[in-house]
């Protein structure tokens, strides 16, 4: 082109605006176009150095708070099916839930699909700390005790996994490529042998008690306690009884007080094994998101919704006089002993105690009672396992010992209740312990999968719905199954 | 429009004036030229008197004088209006109004980057000038397009303040920001909410892809380009408008009454086996009617004033514009003050520089967003307030969860203040060279500020109702964007040849941040006292975070036109963004090509009579959306509150890695061909405009589930995972015309069919299902899958009503109830579950229709507007989404099923079970609607009264909006909207509302 201007001012003019311009044209820089995230920090540069570290072992204990892992998902799995609770609530709230209460469930059902994801994810946080942690240059020992505490969160979910869906998918890494996202269903005894072998790494690395500023963490006592959970529920009765031994032995005792052992102000006490850690923190309510006593939480009140009640069949179960009744149900006109008066009217006669948290500890506005933590593991489970195995060893007097511990200290000084048992007949003293479990563990989300181990599902079971052969697992979520173009498998029956 | 237009004709009459007019034997006339609709002056018309080259051209007032044989017949003409003939008869005065013409051919259309003649455009775009706009009720300027333009399908929300959703040629993104790219004077925003209708001069909306591809990289889901106001040269006019009006609710949903609450809810009992919840219910007579109590008629005002004028070499507009509307809800009420200021100056004869700056600010008091469903929801046995003036507590009447509040008390404890600030502008230095050339640099901001501020005091109120420490929240938000761009342009002509060619370049950050925080126990004795440092310090909580993006891209245009019967366009935008950087098409290229024949100038064409213009054309285009989120391929960290871990009481952070990103990611881009006709008839009495288009989506980026035990914690991933396709047919014919006797109408018609299709998703027949948003029990009302409209509504198909025990035991549905839902075993096997669900609905709107007309006679003006959809569903979940003893509408109740043989279409009282509440054909209703939109009557002063006073005009107004809306749908209004896979799902929408107003338009 030809600029030919007799106006040189022009010209000049033309000039530096063109010139200006293109000054600032910062196109085709490539540093123009590469945007670091904001406010979000790339994994890459992540997993450096023992902080990240800790915060990655944070989240997996966050992570056991959630909904998936505390409330309608793990109640409907884990206690709904049982003869100790049943729905609750307003009849027609949510009352797909019933479904799991009278086994007509199908595999579309949301909690199991919630309930499959929320152990996933703790497992997902549990692997991203197990690949990466051990590439930190950090504290050897404290390398190796975050590493122990994720492959316990893993074990644990996987232990809740393989109880509830029988085979499924086994991820001991993150999966990274395509070809190991979509996995077909591992054989439970692989997954049981995994979970055994989580255990055995982490009990041996895992510290017996923290100091203050770790309360809660995960303890060897809690490992082996939980391998002996799972040993039990493969009839390994040799090493069900060599674990509880062992953590007999580590300073635990059980709480005087049957019932102030559940309250908030008695939390991680002497007889706690493990517990999911919750708080309600003002000014956070992200961080106060468990829902395990809300749900739970006397309905009309100021507690909560009132799902997962007791039945008329659990407080059959007590023994004339046993002060567990009145401390694990609250009952529809009761005066609770921390003071709350219970309506008289209402939705339900009875609600969950071992959830409840004092009205006068909930503050409006953020999720009821998300300060309770929820007991996963007690001493007095502990001890009922060991007269269990001790039973199934032929050592009555040991097991004698154990399980009458349990019952002297539900007793709670009070004379004429709950006497020892005294039977050596080896049946007869495993139905003692059977009935035991039930009122000591009651609504602690024990009942249903202890009932279906002993073997006992359709006796107790059947008359609800429950059919062996199909119901002793839940069915594997069907959205899963179709994400997975077919690559799983669905159970028997559903 | 029209000073666009002025200015073209200024040219035009300045090599008139250069004839010299030299006639004897002539008489004077005078007169004045007005715009046959609303009666403004137009400035700029060239008379000339029939069969000479003599004449001359109306001033800034429309004022003229011509000498003229007093036989004589003078032909008025102005760009953008019919012509007109007008024998003089010896009169001195001559005073016309012109029809405007604004389908002509002729018209100037602004483009991208640009303005075309009408007739040279190859594309389709359709223009909507700034007038019809700011003349509607309406506060944004968007919602004033609704039943104005074929293919564009808008759905407006009646909250104060808040902005429509707007739909150009059907849903072709289902992530991300699907919305459309404003473009405001060059700089490009996501929404307008922050201008005021009267600072708009011209609207055009780019749909097709030939016409949007030059704004490549956001183009995909339509471009509406937006000019404001600017200054013309001459006095300083003044024009003020103002108004004052209600809104007032229409179409309100009758609930049940008190007496009809208690029977139902006694039935929902006794289904449930519990005991009577009320022993008499109809002692309870009336009841309380929560809508009544919470609804208002909201006042509505509207001040604008602008001053206009300049000299030759330096122009200037200047407008300040006040709105106020209260919401239809009581408390709720929004305030937009705007000021705006343009100056252009040519500072030498081949260079022009200018600026537009504007600023708004807007502040709102807001409602709880809750209050439409408590409203719905809450019981009306419930006073509002009791006899001691103590708030009516729910939980006194044992109506337990789902309704154990008094939505009173949620209006009256929700403190919550919006402040909107926004600054924006552009300056522009445009230089002329070489005679052909042009080149413009133009630099624009945009700069927002909006800040929240709730505060909840201590209270109890009812049971449910209280707050046990003080809160005070704020939020703020900034925007920092800016834009550059530089253009070349060359124009020449060589004989029949004409040829404009443009070169362009662009670069823009957007840059977003956020702080979100709040503290406890703040004391509240005056405003004063709101400031977080009040609060309680231990537990002070403070969150942030942002987004950034950068784009840089080129672009280059050639139109070529022979004679003015063969047209060509072609485009190309090359385009990167940071979304691709390092993990994608970092440059995403978007070709188009367009042609027209304008048959009309054809040679062999010369001799009809029938058409006055006859065009076909038709144009192919590629255009982009990179409306993603940011760095999509990006692995990062989460960091937050729910991974905080709380040892012994003291909380420890928690950061983890939880998702799944792609490891590349493609552009999105949208492929187009359209093909059109436009034709006049009859002196151009009769226009015609009819296209067909085949828009296709490929690669469309968006989440799909993935495997749960991935562990991820959304379980989704991102990617480029479909094709979808929107194919259509639109419409528009325009007739005006004018009588001897003065009588001047228009009467345009418009209509646009569409139909969405996914025509391959990653998942295959895999359906994606959402639309849970307001349903209970985990209730997915839509699916995505091959084949299918994008969210169309899935479901059982209601079969009638279980009556008898007897007919349920022979059923497959064994645990149902008489009185529940019988739904088909589609597939026959014994047994309903998830496999016997079918498609039930489509939300997306088939037909948008429109039919505006205006009519004029001596001073009085009229419009009347009317609107419509037709051809689409939408999802009613308030009926089933329950969890207690909700109300129920009264059309439920008058309808339901209260026993064997009392209906075979409406359930029971437990229509809330996980059964019933499941998406089913019952919930799905026609959304069609067909609606008056818009009625204004006005009168203009009469000249002489203007003369007498030395005004220009003064014009009178009423107007109606929305005053009649007539639909079939059962619920307050189906007019619902949502995002693509959650659309039209009524949960407790905003209501349908009618404004009524009174105005005056003065001009001095």
């Amino acid at each position: 082109m030809k600029i030919n201007y007799k106006n040189t001012y022009i010209q000049k003019m033309g000039i530096v605006v063109i010139c200006s311009s293109l000054l600032i044209i910062p196109a085709c820089k490539k540093s123009f176009l590469d945007v670091d995230p904001q406010a979000q920090q790339p994994a890459v540069v992540f997993w450096k150095d023992a902080s990240d570290a800790a915060k990655a072992v944070n989240s997996m204990y966050a992570q056991l708070r959630t909904w998936g892992n505390t409330a309608f998902p793990a109640l409907a799995l884990e206690s709904m099916g049982s003869d100790e609770a049943e729905k609750g609530s307003a009849a027609n709230d949510s009352d797909y839930l019933n479904a799991y209460d009278n086994f007509t469930v199908t595999s579309t059902e949301g909690q199991m699909g919630g309930f499959w994801e929320a152990q996933y994810q703790n497992i997902n946080l549990c692997n991203q700390v197990l690949d990466n942690v051990p590439g930190i240059n950090m504290d050897a020992s404290l390398k190796a005790r975050y590493l122990a505490e994720a492959k316990f969160i893993r074990a644990y979910s996987y232990f809740r996994l393989v109880r509830a869906f029988g085979d499924v998918p086994l991820r001991l890494n993150v999966p990274k490529t395509p070809a190991e996202f979509n996995i077909p269903r591992t054989p439970k005894a692989q997954v049981w042998a995994a979970i055994e072998k989580d255990l055995d790494d982490a009990a041996a690395v895992l510290p017996q008690t923290y100091p203050a500023a770790d309360l809660g963490r995960a303890t060897k006592g809690a490992a082996l306690a939980l391998h002996a959970k799972v040993a039990m529920y493969q009839q390994k009765w040799d090493q069900v009884l060599s674990f509880t031994n062992t953590v007999i032995t580590l300073g635990y005792d059980l709480y005087p007080n049957y019932q102030e052992g559940f309250r908030t102000n008695h939390e991680n006490n002497i007889e706690s094994v493990f517990e999911i850690q919750c708080e309600l923190l003002l000014n956070n309510k992200d961080a106060s998101n468990s829902q395990y006593s809300q749900v739970q939480g006397v309905r009309g009140s100021v507690a909560g919704w009132g799902f997962n009640v007791p039945t008329p069949a659990l407080v059959a179960a007590y023994e004339t006089g046993d002060p567990r009744k009145d401390a694990t149900i609250i009952f529809r006109g009761e005066t609770t002993p921390q003071g709350d008066a219970i309506s008289p009217t209402g939705d339900n006669p009875m609600y969950n105690q071992k959830s409840y948290v004092p009205f006068s500890l909930i503050v409006s506005g953020y999720t009821e009672g998300s300060q309770q933590n929820v007991r996963v593991i007690r001493f007095s489970d502990v001890l009922l396992m060991n007269a269990e195995a001790a039973n199934e060893q032929g050592n009555p007097t040991l097991a004698k010992t154990s399980l009458n511990r349990v019952r002297a200290r539900a007793r709670g000084g009070i004379a004429g209740i709950l006497p020892d048992v005294t039977t050596s007949d080896k049946e007869a003293l495993r139905q003692a312990i059977w009935k035991e479990r039930q009122v000591e563990l009651a609504m602690e989300s024990d009942r249903y999968f202890d009932v279906i181990r002993q073997g006992r599902g359709a006796a107790i079971f059947g008359p609800k719905g429950w059919k062996a052969g199909k119901n002793e697992v839940w069915a594997i979520p069907a959205n899963e199954i179709d994400k997975s173009a077919g690559t799983l498998t669905q159970n028997p029956g559903y | 429009m029209k000073r666009i237009f002025t200015r073209i004709s200024v040219l035009a009459a300045f090599c008139l004036l250069t004839i010299n007019v030299a006639l004897a034997q002539n008489i004077t006339v005078k007169g004045k030229v007005v715009d046959g609709g609303d009666k403004t002056p137009l400035p700029g018309v060239t008379i000339l008197i029939k069969g000479t080259q003599n004449g001359t051209q109306t001033d800034v007032n429309g004022n003229y004088s011509i000498s003229a044989p007093a036989n004589a017949t003078l032909v008025f003409n102005f760009v953008g209006y019919t012509a007109l003939e007008q024998a003089v008869n010896n009169q001195a005065t001559l005073n016309v109004s012109l029809a405007s013409s604004t389908q002509q051919l002729e018209q100037v259309v602004v483009v991208g980057y640009g303005t075309q003649r009408k007739i040279d455009v190859t594309g389709s775009v359709a223009t909507v000038k700034g007038e019809d706009i700011a003349k509607q009720a309406s506060t944004n300027a968007v919602s004033a397009l609704q039943g104005k333009v074929a293919g564009v399908s808008i759905t407006n929300n009646g909250a104060p303040g808040s902005s429509p959703k707007i739909t150009i040629r059907g849903t072709g993104s289902i992530y991300g920001n699907t919305g459309v790219l404003y473009v405001v004077d060059g700089v490009w925003y996501d929404e307008v909410s922050f201008l005021n209708p009267s600072d708009i001069e011209n609207l055009s909306i780019l749909k097709d892809a030939s016409s949007q591809s030059i704004y490549g990289i956001r183009a995909a889901n339509g471009v509406v380009l937006i000019t404001t106001k600017k200054g013309k040269s001459g006095d300083p006019v003044i024009n003020y408008n103002g108004s004052v009006g209600y809104r007032v609710v229409t179409n309100q949903l009758a609930m049940a009454n008190a007496t009809e609450y208690a029977t139902i809810i006694n039935e929902l009992s006794a289904i449930n086996g519990a005991p009577n919840l009320f022993a008499n219910p109809s002692s309870f007579g009336e009841g309380t009617n929560w809508y009544n109590q919470a609804f208002r008629n909201a006042l509505q005002t509207n001040h604008q004033v602008s001053i206009n004028g300049g000299s030759e070499k330096s122009t200037y507009n200047f407008s300040l514009g006040y709105t106020g509307e209260d919401g239809i809800v009581k408390t709720q009420n929004y305030k937009r003050y705007t000021a705006k200021f343009s100056n252009d100056i040519q500072v030498l004869k081949p260079l022009k520089i200018g600026y537009t700056i504007s600023a708004t600010a807007s502040n709102s008091d807001d409602v709880n967003g809750s209050i439409f469903r408590q409203l719905y929801a809450a019981g009306p046995v419930v006073p509002v307030y009791y006899a001691d003036g103590t708030y009516g507590d729910a939980n006194d009447f044992s109506l337990g969860g789902g309704n154990n509040f008094n939505p009173q008390v949620t209006l009256d404890y929700f403190n919550q203040k919006s402040k909107n600030y926004r600054y924006n502008g552009n300056f522009y230095a445009e230089l002329n060279f070489a005679k052909h050339f042009t080149f413009k640099t133009s630099i624009g901001g945009d700069f927002g500020q909006a800040e929240v501020r709730g505060y909840t005091p201590v209270y109890q109120a009812t049971q449910g109702q209280r707050n046990d420490k003080s809160l005070l929240e704020i939020k703020r938000t900034e925007d920092r964007n800016w834009i550059l761009e530089n253009t070349l342009t060359y124009k020449n002509t060589f004989g029949d040849h004409n040829l404009t060619i443009l070169a362009g370049q662009t670069a823009q950050r957007r840059k977003n941040y956020y702080i979100n925080s709040s503290a406890l126990n703040v004391p509240y004795s005056s405003e004063g006292d709101l400031y977080l440092a009040l609060g309680n310090a231990a537990d002070r909580s403070v969150i942030d975070g942002g987004s950034l993006t950068t784009y840089s891209s080129y672009f280059g245009r050639a139109n070529y036109s022979f004679k003015d019967r063969y047209l060509l366009n072609a485009t190309i935008r090359a385009d990167a963004a940071s979304q691709f950087y390092g993990g994608g098409d970092l440059w995403g290229y978007f070709p188009s090509v367009g042609a027209g024949w304008v048959i009309s100038n054809e040679d062999f064409m010369k001799d009809q009579k029938i058409f006055n213009s006859l065009k076909l054309k038709g144009s192919w285009g590629k255009v982009g959306n990179a409306g993603v989120p940011v760095n999509p391929t990006t692995l990062v960290v989460k960091q937050d509150g729910a991974y905080v871990v709380v040892f012994n009481g003291v909380a420890y952070t928690g950061a983890n890695v939880s998702s799944l990103v792609p490891s590349f990611l493609n552009w999105e881009r949208t492929t187009g061909t359209d093909i059109g006709l436009e034709a006049s008839f009859l002196n151009n009495r009769l226009n015609v405009e009819t296209g067909f288009y085949n828009k296709k989506t490929e690669q469309a980026i968006f989440e799909i589930p993935i495997l749960s035990s991935i562990g991820t914690s959304s379980g989704k991933q991102i990617g480029n995972q479909a094709d979808l396709q929107n194919r259509g047919f639109e419409f528009l014919a325009t007739w005006r015309d004018q009588t001897k006797s003065g009588f001047s109408y228009s009467i345009s018609g418009n209509v646009g069919l569409n139909n969405n299709k996914v025509l391959s998703v990653v998942t295959g027949l895999n359906p994606i299902y959402a639309g849970g948003a307001g349903l209970s029990n985990g209730g997915l009302a839509t699916r995505t899958i091959q084949g299918g409209a994008i969210g169309e509504f899935y479901g059982y198909k209601v079969d009638g009503i279980f009556q008898t025990p007897a007919e349920v035991a022979a059923s497959a549905q064994k645990t149902a109830k008489p009185g529940d839902f019988k739904y088909i075993d589609q597939n026959n096997d014994g047994v309903i579950d998830g496999k016997d669900r079918i498609v039930l609905g489509n939300p997306n709107p088939k037909y948008n229709y429109g039919l505006s007309t205006t009519f004029g006679y001596k001073n009085f003006d009229l419009t009347v507007d009317i609107q419509g959809v037709a051809g689409v569903d939408v999802y009613n979940a308030n009926i089933g989404s329950r969890f207690g003893n909700e109300n129920f509408s009264k059309d439920f109740y008058d309808n339901r099923w209260h026993g064997a043989g009392t209906s075979n279409t409406y359930p029971s009282a437990a229509v809330g079970s996980t059964f019933n509440s499941a998406p089913n054909s019952f919930y799905v209703e026609d959304g069609s609607y067909i609606r008056i939109r818009n009625i204004q009557l006005g009168y203009s002063l009469p000249s002489t009264l203007m003369n007498k006073w030395t005004m220009k005009k003064v014009r009178v107004f009423v107007d109606a909006q929305n005053p009649v809306t007539l639909f079939g749908y059962k619920g307050f209004t189906p007019e619902i909207g949502g995002t693509p896979t959650n659309a039209g799902i009524d949960a407790s929408v905003y209501p349908l509302s009618a404004v009524y107003r009174l105005g005056v338009n003065v001009t001095f």
